[in-house]
């Protein structure tokens, strides 16, 4: 999306946040019961344990349907976490940028490659950003050094996905480096012409996405 | 005298969660609740019943996941209650669209549901990308892939309500 069409669509919200103070409602909801967990005793503790065991033949089954679903190639949060940071000696940052945690939720599976993918889009934002601000430096060499580190990513880092496939495709060989798939919707050429725009002197797009995508 | 202070605790974390009050209320609203004010109540009182379960960096995400879970069910409610056949259908209540340009609202209209969320996440709840994933439940990558495609798409229904609203060729032979 352009500038102007994010800033029309920012412009439009028909009901902005405002700070609102209701005493009366915080006093009221901070009067009532809190789960604190572990309470529950007696004949309840039966039913929980019935239904814990229920559930865990659930998600063993789902689990099972799952990885075969997207492939059945899915790794727990560990081998993410080892991926991530393998990734982080394989891929470049700008300077004065660092690695940001990964938060993984502990009992969450990612297709293998996640913690590479993740990596690769963290490098592409840090660039874009860096490069932005060596355009308003007017500095240079920078700007020529993000380009060409942003187009060695497109080029060895990311990859895209065939039409029509999931959003959890994952390539039948998969590159030895760290990885990122773009769906096949235009977006990969989408952000190539943003770069060349950049290059050209036109880096709204660069901007954009600098923001937008920057970690939270 | 512990108990107490655990309670003074949790109230002073609560207080921290309770700040988004307003952002829960206008979400609700934009996303079509007849009771804005009573679906960003209840959503506080679950946030209060379930604190240690609210992110202590950053509860929005979260206040706006559980908040969305109410909506659908008021829409279901009231579908239900209206006689509609998909009563238990789970569907994204039609967002509040009649105050926009209508080009905009057409456009976000012909977007899927999650295309849409997703990009709303993002312009209209300020979140960041992160914190929009963590609202939806999905994966930071996947969610920048789905906005990514929900721009892409957006900017073209916009663009084919206003043609000179398209780039100038040069610029996409130039990257392709």
């Amino acid at each position: 999306m352009t500038d102007q069409a994010m800033s029309r669509l920012r412009a439009a919200n028909p009901f902005p946040a405002t700070a609102t103070e209701d005493a009366a409602l915080f006093e009221r909801i901070t009067a009532g019961p809190r789960n604190e967990g572990g309470r529950r005793r007696g004949r309840s503790t039966r039913l929980v344990i019935v239904l814990a065991l229920l559930a865990a033949v659930l998600l063993a089954s789902t689990a099972w349907a799952i990885s075969n679903w997207i492939g059945g190639d899915v790794v727990k949060p560990p081998v993410t976490r080892a991926e991530y940071a393998q990734a982080q000696n394989e891929l470049v940052l700008p300077p004065g940028y660092h690695w940001p945690t990964l938060n993984v939720d502990p009992n969450s599976v990612t297709t293998r490659g996640g913690g590479g993918g993740h990596a690769v889009v963290i490098a592409q934002n840090a660039w874009e950003c860096f490069w932005v601000q060596a355009i308003h430096d007017g500095d240079r060499p920078a700007q020529q050094r993000a380009y060409g580190e942003l187009r060695k990513l497109l080029a060895h880092n990311i990859l895209v996905a065939p039409a029509g496939a999931s959003d959890n495709w994952a390539p039948p060989n998969p590159p030895r480096g760290p990885y990122a798939v773009f769906a096949d919707d235009g977006g990969f050429e989408w952000i190539r012409a943003g770069y060349a725009q950049a290059a050209a002197g036109h880096p709204a797009r660069i901007e954009a996405s600098c923001r937008a995508n920057r970690p939270g | 005298m512990g108990r107490e202070l655990d309670r003074d605790v949790a109230e002073a974390r609560f207080r921290a969660v309770f700040a988004h009050l307003g952002a829960v209320t206008a979400y609700a609203r934009r996303r079509g609740s007849t009771d804005p004010a009573g679906i960003a109540a209840e959503t506080m009182t679950i946030a209060w019943r379930r604190l240690r379960d609210v992110p202590e960096d950053d509860p929005l995400p979260w206040l706006l996941a559980t908040g969305r879970n109410l909506v659908w069910a008021e829409a279901r409610r009231a579908r239900r209650a209206g006689g509609d056949p998909a009563d238990d259908a789970v569907t994204t209540p039609a967002p509040e669209f009649f105050e926009l340009d209508p080009d905009l609202a057409a456009a976000l209209m012909a977007l899927s549901p999650s295309d849409r969320e997703a990009l709303l996440l993002v312009a209209w709840e300020d979140l960041t990308p992160a914190g929009a994933a963590a609202a939806l439940g999905i994966s930071g990558p996947t969610f920048r892939v789905r906005l990514l495609r929900a721009r892409r798409r957006l900017r073209a229904r916009l663009a084919e309500a206003r043609p000179d609203d398209v780039p100038p060729a040069h610029f996409a032979v130039e990257g392709s």
